[in-house]
């Protein structure tokens, strides 16, 4: 069973309606039990990363996530929580993967809203099939500045900043699959087949 | 090409040196960390860091203030200077660094040869560091004895393909590239970042012409001779696509559409025509509820659902919402944004909590704005009732609160199909800095390009000339790009 974590802080309707869609089982949790016991975890991201973290903590979500050996795949605000620190709201992450979460320089019109080019700079099984420079949709102030060999795929906007990292068997990206068309479909397809 | 900044560092300050020469040090007063952070403000994707002290005594001397660096932009960096042994390239790439860089250690094959196979080959640049034709080894103090083809293929045997190259004689004088050299070396399928003597745009774009992989800016850009920003932009690609919107006028369950409530004619049933534009190009969808009351809330919840089970491209809905509590429930049915008008007007602090709570980038702030006196007034209620506030500062009220987009309807071009105000868009997108939606006045795909170009729009939306046939999506996306506009084909 996948299961995609609900921490109470936005839209993960549209995640669990695209992964049944494509002919997964896949369940929206918060409780620990079943998120520990799930073949693979989505862990969707909106609102702010103070909210989130905390609702972790409280559930003790945030030890399984780190403990994880399972593939997981983190999207948007779910990516960067997966980092050391975070520049919103500045609190810890999880450690999961090294690095820290930035603002989007000023100058540049934040958020970065719509749709931009994704470059892959190597190959993983989470982008087989999918062109690059192929379009995903953003909807993000932050962005995770991972160390170097964890990325995956970068994207540029007025700066040039990592869109898909991964560690193990961590995922993440930082644009939403789920709001992709098909090119994001294609995405969570190949997280599920993993 | 990479525009990468140079940070030199001997005793934990900032210097640049000439031609290579310790003697002819030049000291800046401003501390690494900030001249880093600094760089990261302008623009900078990546930095390249130098140990001097390192590259003179053969091990690193300041890798607390260049760790520091790091930990403070998080930005990629190459970082060279007595990186001469496994033991210390391995802490550098092991703690994040994104390259290091090799000079004298080169001849050590062993050492080459570990890295490229623990790390991978892009992770190891070396300097190729040349004094008239000779190249210099040991902080450029030393001939290595080889001229530059033996020594590129010597490098090219133990498996290198990245390659610092420095012509000594132009380091630190601000009297530009050697472009000879440069383009020696980039024909010998290295990828070569380029420093010394780099001070204006046109040798950076002279360089990328060339095929140079990046080039490294030093002293110009500490003492003011670029402006870093505008080379950063130039250099930068900025891939955003324009968004095509279609908006969909919602009335117990069907699109209708009327010139602002006036004679509503039914369109069709909503679920449909969403997927019908989401497959035909729409990069997102809006949809307005105009009979948002309490009892007919729970048939826009429903809607929302079954929207969200059928499309995979974002959308926003709007109409009637007045609190928090509003905003979850379209949030939790499956809307990624909400659009607020009449209430962010009466209630400003409502944005900022909507912010706060679920985010910017899920809060669309719809602004009506009409005509007045040389300047535009937003107007509340459907365009019914003015308010007397100035449009512009409305629109940088709303950004400070916290809005992620702003929607901007022209009362004067509504329904007109006279093409939006451009100027009303132009003046409002140079004075927010979060995105533009233009809408109010599509008539033809012109006035879709002249609200991207004159108007400075990020997004335009529309309804009838989409609804009625009167303009496809593909077949506008495909002007657009005709036109040199980034779009999503």
């Amino acid at each position: 069973m996948i299961v995609i974590i609900d921490y109470k802080s936005g839209n993960v309707g549209s995640l669990q309606n695209a992964i049944l869609g494509l002919g997964y089982d896949c369940e929206i949790s918060s409780d620990p039990g079943k998120i520990k016991k799930a073949n693979k975890i989505i862990f969707p991201g909106q609102g702010r990363a103070k909210s989130a973290r905390r609702e972790l903590k409280k559930s003790g979500i945030d030890k399984i996530i780190k403990s994880t050996r399972v593939p997981f795949l983190g999207i948007c605000l779910g990516m960067q929580l997966l980092a050391d620190f975070s520049a919103e709201d500045n609190v810890s992450c999880l450690s999961v993967i090294p690095g820290n979460v930035f603002k989007l320089p000023a100058g540049l019109k934040v958020p970065q809203i719509g749709w931009n080019r994704v470059r892959f700079s190597r190959s993983s099984p989470l982008l087989t099939g999918i062109n690059n420079n192929e379009f995903f949709y953003f909807a993000h102030s932050y962005y995770f500045q991972a160390s170097a060999q964890y990325v995956l795929a970068t994207t540029d906007y007025g700066v040039e900043f990592p869109a898909v990292i991964s560690r193990d068997n961590f995922y993440s990206v930082q644009f939403h699959p789920e709001k992709s068309g098909l090119a994001g479909l294609k995405l969570l397809n190949n997280f599920c087949a993993i | 090409m990479k525009i990468i900044p140079a940070i030199d560092i001997i005793a934990g300050r900032c210097v640049r040196l000439t031609q290579g020469d310790y003697g002819r040090v030049k000291r800046y007063a401003v501390d690494p960390v900030v001249a880093a952070l600094q760089f990261r403000e302008s623009g900078a994707s990546c930095l390249q860091v130098i140990d001097l002290d390192g590259a003179k005594f053969g091990y690193p001397k300041n890798e607390k203030i260049i760790k520091k660096i790091f930990q403070a932009t998080g930005l990629p960096i190459t970082v060279g200077g007595g990186i001469r042994d496994l033991k210390t390239a391995k802490q550098f790439l092991d703690s994040g660094f994104y390259r290091v860089i090799l000079s004298t250690a080169v001849f050590k094959k062993n050492l080459v040869k570990n890295l490229i196979a623990n790390y991978g080959a892009e992770r190891i640049v070396v300097a190729v560091d040349v004094k008239d034709g000779q190249v210099m080894t040991r902080g450029w103090r030393q001939a290595a004895g080889m001229s530059i083809d033996q020594y590129l293929k010597l490098i090219k045997a133990v498996g290198i393909n990245q390659i610092l190259l420095t012509d000594v004689v132009r380091d630190g004088t601000l009297s530009g590239p050697n472009f000879v050299l440069a383009s020696k070396v980039i024909k010998n399928n290295f990828k070569v970042t380029v420093a010394g003597g780099i001070t204006t745009l046109a040798q950076l774009r002279r360089l990328n012409r060339l095929g140079a992989d990046g080039a490294v800016i030093g002293k110009a850009a500490y003492e003011g001779q670029i402006d870093l920003v505008s080379v950063f932009k130039y250099f930068s690609r900025d891939n955003l696509a324009k968004r095509i919107i279609p908006c969909l006028d919602i009335k117990d369950g069907l699109v209708v559409k009327g010139k602002r409530f006036q004679e509503l004619a039914v369109i069709g049933d909503a679920v449909e025509l969403a997927k019908s534009y989401s497959q035909n190009g729409a990069d997102e969808l809006v949809f307005l509820d105009i009979a948002a009351t309490i009892e007919k809330r729970k048939t826009l919840i429903t809607l929302v659902q079954k929207i969200a089970k059928n499309i995979n491209i974002p959308f926003t809905v709007g109409g009637g919402i007045n609190s928090l509590a509003d905003v979850k429930k379209l949030l939790a049915a499956g809307a990624d944004k909400v659009s607020l008008g009449s209430a962010a007007v009466r209630n400003p602090n409502l944005v900022k909590q909507i912010a706060r709570r679920f985010g910017s980038q899920c809060l669309v702030i719809s602004l009506d704005a009409k005509r007045y006196r040389g300047g535009w007034r937003v107007f509340i209620d459907s365009g019914r009732k003015p308010t007397g506030i100035d449009a512009v500062g409305f629109a940088r009220l709303m950004e400070k609160n916290g809005a992620g987009e702003l929607l901007v309807n022209s009362l004067d071009r509504d329904g007109t199909k006279r093409g939006f105000d451009v100027e009303l868009l132009k003046i409002i997108a140079e004075t927010v800095k979060i995105p533009v939606i233009a809408s109010s006045g599509a008539g033809s795909k012109q006035d879709f390009l002249q609200a991207i170009t004159l108007g400075k729009a990020d997004a335009v939306l529309a309804a009838s000339v989409f609804h009625y046939g009167q303009i496809g999506i593909k077949e506008l996306k495909k002007y657009l790009k005709s036109k040199n506009i980034n779009v999503r084909i």
